[in-house]
């Protein structure tokens, strides 16, 4: 079993929600309008979920490197909100030859974590030491 | 709603979205590869297919519970994919604190528009919380 090392993700900014929103063209009003996400009873607007999986998968793509990400599953567990720190987490579950088995997190160090899952990757020949 | 689709539509992988894209998730796949997760911007910018209106959701009650990438072979920049969604599952279950949800399971196939090759298959798990006791 192996677990890499933590980088972390944040704070996360309300620019860093609307990037996603422009770069995914996500416009749903809960992440971006304050005003809009308040008057639904929420104290804010907070991000995308698939932000959170995008980041999550991006730490995932810079353990794999040159290898390929098969699948990639995951569920989204709380809300992350401006001001967050997000810390992701990769362990190894199985292998085969180059074909590993992850489950995969993203936390928040406030607690808890907003996003779970699963990922199957084909690690290239360097990496497989790893 | 099992079975429900929409029509066909066509994604083109552009090398100026995928940088912007990149950028905006941290990715390092921003040439060469595509980020992982790229698929969800064909979701919100193309799709043919609104589920929470086909299904009369409310969208104050939507929560996007799940979502899985299964990819046949990588996306590259240029590609040209025609893709299409259905209704997989749609079910009410009884939440943990009383009350019901209804979850909704999407499907996307992404097929390479030059070769007919599947390329990468997107599942969303869509929850619509509350409801009748």
């Amino acid at each position: 079993m192996s677990t890499s090392t933590p980088a972390s993700f944040g704070p996360l900014t309300r620019t860093d929600i609307v990037r996603y929103a422009g770069a995914s063209t996500d416009f749903n009003p809960m992440h971006h309008d304050d005003e809009f996400a308040r008057a639904t009873g929420m104290p804010s607007v907070f991000a995308h979920g698939m932000l959170s999986a995008g980041l999550l998968a991006s730490h995932l793509e810079a353990w794999v490197g040159d290898g390929r990400i098969l699948s990639f599953q995951v569920r989204f567990a709380a809300q992350v909100w401006p001001g967050d720190t997000l810390v992701p987490r990769l362990e190894v579950v199985d292998r085969d030859g180059p074909r590993t088995r992850l489950e995969i997190a993203l936390e928040r160090t406030e607690g808890g974590a907003a996003v779970t899952g699963t990922a199957l990757v084909e690690l290239d020949q360097k990496q497989e030491q790893q | 709603m099992v079975g429900r689709g929409g029509p066909e539509y066509e994604f083109v992988v552009e090398a100026g979205k995928v940088r912007e894209f990149a950028t905006a998730v941290r990715s390092p796949r921003a040439g060469e590869q595509v980020p992982t997760t790229f698929p969800a911007y064909a979701a919100s910018a193309l799709e043919t297919f609104d589920v929470v209106e086909a299904a009369g959701l409310d969208i104050r009650r939507v929560l996007h519970g799940e979502q899985a990438y299964d990819y046949a072979r990588p996306l590259r920049v240029g590609n040209r994919l025609r893709c299409s969604s259905t209704v997989t599952s749609d079910e009410v279950k009884q939440g943990r604190r009383g009350g019901s949800m209804r979850v909704l399971t999407l499907a996307t196939e992404m097929v390479d528009a030059t070769t007919g090759e599947l390329v990468v298959t997107c599942r969303a798990r869509v929850i619509e919380t509350g409801g009748a006791q």
